[in-house]
């Protein structure tokens, strides 16, 4: 039996976009950095990508399953809001 | 002058501290505690530090009567504990930092509680025993890393004391271990336990297991009391940890012994390992509940010597890291 092969590409995967607009590019970057470094902690069947455009921050998933996805963009959606009470709170951000 | 904040939440606590070469200038904290015979389970403990950090962030600099300005340095706990607690405080840490324009530095859990205990002890060059409910280590300082001696080959002696506290619900506040030790001080008959010292590592797992059918059995029918099962443990458990500490002594030629983690406040321990140093004519050094449980200014302190060392955390490289053993850190800022 030949060996099977894996026929699911780019289309057959879920998404999911996310746009956040921020005061300023200032802080926009500044929560792109906060929320980078930690990788997913599920090795595979899922990735996320973190763009900032202007004051906006992006952030593209793809998945294999819905689950996988659904507990990503709920965690995420945990760390961004702390981070933007971290902001409200301790900001704005000092002059460089 | 360098001051120095340090974030601190890798477990249970959530604290926050800030030190000024040397001086504590504040370092509030919240410990997260579960009803009897319940643990804490990663996603609650997170949960707990989310909703309180920030009003902990502005108590500690309320207490020291500083301003965001006055920080030269952001330290926070890159590793070791759990996962989504460490990561709660690695956002803030990583935003304030940002926020104010500072660097940030990650600092490694363990090397915080020593570096914490000699700066309060002032302790010169001491074989280190770290016992807390993540980890239990004897650690001491050679060509600049703190070398891990012997260790734990299963569980934390704080997690052994911890679960059986919940077999017998035994209450978790304000921790399970101090109120083991409370009960223990009423228990008057020694019930036998396995005593597994491997060579320069210690299991712990065994005993608890021990002690959990032991405990269902005698205590049902009367055979003995919980005080004299706490009695009993505590007795076991710190022998086997004043015996691997002694012999490390003995392989470094070391005449200190410094105890620090959130186990190392345990008096009776303290008195065991005090009894060991007499003998040896050696000085024990511990510290009281403030700095021996997790706090943020041990993270705040080893930062303030990796800071002032040189040593800085790149925002992209300051990912937390559940795994992140003592000797991993480069000690920059010891001869």
């Amino acid at each position: 039996m030949a060996a099977p092969v894996d026929v699911r590409n780019e289309p057959g995967k879920l998404e999911f976009a996310l746009d956040v607009p921020f005061p300023s590019s200032r802080e926009a970057s500044i929560a792109l950095q906060s929320l980078s470094p930690d990788r997913e902690p599920r090795k595979g069947g899922i990735s996320k990508l973190l763009t900032v455009s202007g004051s906006t921050l992006s952030v593209r998933w793809t998945a294999d399953e819905a689950r996988i996805l659904r507990v990503s963009v709920g965690s995420f959606m945990d760390n961004l809001s702390l981070v933007l009470e971290t902001m409200e709170m301790f900001g704005p951000p000092l002059p460089q | 002058m360098t001051v120095v904040i340090g974030f601190e939440g890798s477990a249970n606590k959530i604290g926050i501290g800030i030190i000024r070469d040397g001086e504590v200038l504040s370092n509030p904290r919240r410990t997260y505690i579960t009803p009897p015979g319940q643990g804490f389970l990663p996603s609650e403990t997170a949960r707990h530090h989310r909703g309180v950090i920030l009003t902990v962030l502005k108590e500690a600099l309320e207490q020291a009567a500083l301003t965001p300005a006055d920080i030269d340095c952001v330290a926070y706990t890159k590793g070791p504990g759990m996962g989504a607690p460490l990561l709660t405080v690695a956002l803030v840490a990583r935003t304030v930092a940002q926020l104010w324009g500072r660097p940030l530095v990650g600092v490694n859990h363990c090397i915080g509680h020593v570096e914490m205990g000699r700066l309060i002890t002032r302790a010169h060059n001491p074989t280190v025993l770290y016992v807390s409910g993540g980890n239990t280590q004897v650690i001491a300082y050679s060509e600049r890393r703190y070398r891990i001696f012997g260790e734990t080959i299963d569980i934390a002696v704080g997690n052994c004391l911890d679960r059986f506290a919940r077999v017998i619900k035994i209450s978790n506040d304000p921790s399970p271990g101090y109120n083991i030790e409370q009960m223990a001080k009423r228990g008057s008959q020694y019930v036998e336990l396995p005593y597994t010292v491997k060579g320069m590592d210690v299991s712990f797992s065994g005993i608890q297991s021990y002690i959990e059918e032991a405990a269902n059995k005698m205590l049902a029918s009367a055979q003995c009391t919980a005080e004299d099962l706490c009695f009993s443990l505590q007795e076991t458990l710190f022998s086997m940890l004043v015996e691997i500490t002694e012999r490390a002594m003995a392989h470094c030629g070391s005449q200190e012994v410094l105890i620090v983690g959130g186990v190392g406040c345990n008096l009776r321990l303290q008195e065991m390992m005090g009894v060991m140093c007499k003998e040896r004519g050696a000085k024990l050094f511990a510290t009281d509940e403030r700095f021996c449980i997790d706090n943020g200014a041990m993270i705040a302190q080893a930062g303030w010597e990796m800071f002032r060392s040189g040593q800085v955390t790149e925002l992209r490289d300051s990912w937390i890291t559940q795994r992140y053993r003592t000797d991993e850190v480069e000690v920059t800022w010891r001869d």
